[in-house]
């Protein structure tokens, strides 16, 4: 039988990475997420959230910021923004390298712009997707649903850690999201480091 | 406190890693290849018939990573099911399911191998039935529908259970896109049948039908409301050997009753081709009964 703390470590999990969790908004319809990489400031999403444009961000808290655009990078779909902030909630990375078919993962995001939803689903694998041949890297192909305004939001393990970047949809039912791994290389390359802190 | 969620992930994943032993890639048609099950140590596969589109150049990914030759040992397009002989052997066959412990909400893992790596979908047993038959005449031992997705490449690979053993094997190519899944019953008869003869035997009669309501009198008789009155038969067929002529009503054959096409279907099964058996008809109002020789079809 499943023990009734799956329900509180479920809620723990998604409380927690919510509070890393923000509103990308352009001032238009619709509103893209962004994840919260480090405390001083560094948001990640991806590149076709903010397409060229640095968005307003929202925090879980409510306080919006202006954003200043870092680095961009439309192949990989990954964009980096700043804001002028100090002391914000970041999620702890995991090992996108180390998940498996059937590991369960959890991701967070504003689907039809409606804020905070969580999603959970397994892995269905890492690697290339047949379906998806001209994405330049490894995507986590996950059983769960993806919709317009998850992009850039965190997936989590069951440890609440981050894995990847929410991104793309293989089918209405195959959410894909870009992992820790290549987005670690992208900061990395463009910002010359992945310091977390 | 222990993790559940973690816990959750690695059972999972271990089932997955573990059952993926079992699982091997089918390049067997153009675009994406399928997935196959292992049936034996010695190199029979069973995957679905709709995923090998050539019956020659078949290649076989092993879970350890080679790649090798198959042969096409048989198909039944009614239950969607192929047999292939890879050459290889010291291959790992599943574990069977226990038949009775699954059940409607039971996770079930659809496991795939169109790539190099064993990939996984999670899902629920959905709905459970009886035995049924397929647009094709395909008779399956029982429903089994889940909420799996099929991912691209898995049809023809396994549903297991939690604990990585053999339910089915699933297809999207029989309902709609529905997950549905041959059970191991039906791959089992269907594989030994293959192996065997290469063919699904079909029995055959040679007569062209149509479903009629009885007199009342006949209905009491034999306890059945209808039959199937002939309006055609083949030349040279088994019925007009026998003398089965038009206007002629089936309403049993080898003493199990015939009320429409799907109870004649599932009579004329491999095993009665080529044996006599006593078909009921009503024939100027009286039911006797002829020795029918049951044909194969072709």
């Amino acid at each position: 039988m499943l023990p009734d703390t799956f329900n509180e470590q479920m809620t723990a999990v998604i409380q927690q990475v919510r509070r890393s969790l923000v509103q990308l908004t352009n001032g238009q319809m619709g509103s893209g997420a962004g994840t919260i990489w480090h405390a001083d400031g560094l948001i990640l999403t991806n590149a076709h959230v903010v397409q060229r444009h640095a968005p307003q961000v929202v925090l879980a808290d409510g306080r919006a910021f202006s954003s200043r655009l870092l680095a961009t990078d439309e192949t990989l779909d990954l964009a980096a923004l700043a804001i002028e902030a100090h002391d914000l909630p970041t999620v702890e990375l995991g090992s996108s390298r180390s998940l498996r078919a059937g590991d369960w993962v959890i991701a967070v995001g504003h689907p039809w712009g409606v804020v905070g939803v969580a999603s959970a689903g397994t892995v269905i694998d890492v690697g290339v997707p047949v379906e998806l041949p001209r994405y330049p890297g490894d995507l986590i192909q996950v059983g769960l649903q993806l919709r317009p305004g998850h992009s850039g939001g965190p997936m989590v393990d069951g440890n609440g850690r981050l894995v990847g970047i929410n991104t793309m949809i293989a089918g209405p039912q195959v959410g894909l999201a870009i992992p820790l791994h290549t987005v670690k290389q992208f900061l990395r390359d463009r910002l010359g480091h992945a310091n977390k802190n | 406190m222990s993790n559940v969620l973690t816990d959750l992930s690695d059972t999972l994943a271990n089932t997955v890693a573990a059952a993926g032993a079992g699982v091997v890639r089918v390049e067997g048609r153009r675009r994406i290849p399928a997935t196959g099950i292992v049936w034996s140590a010695d190199g029979l596969i069973v995957t679905a018939h709709h995923v090998v589109s050539r019956d020659e150049n078949i290649q076989i990914g092993l879970p350890d990573g080679r790649s090798v030759n198959a042969e096409l040992v048989g198909r039944d397009p009614a239950t969607d099911t192929a047999v292939l002989r890879a050459e290889a052997d010291g291959l790992t066959p599943f574990t069977e399911s226990n038949k009775q412990e699954l059940g409607v909400g039971n996770l079930v893992l659809a496991l795939g191998r169109p790539g190099k790596t064993v990939q996984a979908t999670l899902g629920i047993v959905s709905a459970l039935g009886d035995g049924w038959r397929t647009r094709l005449g395909g008779q399956v031992d029982r429903y089994l529908q889940t909420d799996v997705v099929m991912y691209p490449g898995f049809s023809g690979g396994p549903l297991v259970d939690a604990h990585g053993r053999l339910a089915g094997m699933n297809t999207s190519a029989l309902m709609g896109g529905v997950s549905l899944a041959i059970p191991t019953a039906t791959l089992a008869r269907v594989a030994d049948a293959l192996a065997r003869d290469g063919r699904m035997k079909r029995g055959f009669l040679g007569v062209s039908t149509q479903r009629v309501k009885l007199p009342d009198d006949l209905r009491e008789q034999l306890a059945q409301k209808s039959g199937l009155l002939i309006v055609s038969t083949e030349s040279g067929s088994p019925a007009s050997a026998a003398g089965l002529t038009l206007g002629d009503t089936i309403v049993t054959l080898d003493n199990e009753k015939v009320r429409d096409h799907d109870d004649l279907l599932a009579l004329l099964t491999g095993d009665r081709v080529g044996t006599a058996v006593p078909v009921g008809i009503v024939r100027g109002g009286q039911v006797q009964q002829v020795q029918v020789t049951i044909g194969e079809r072709a």
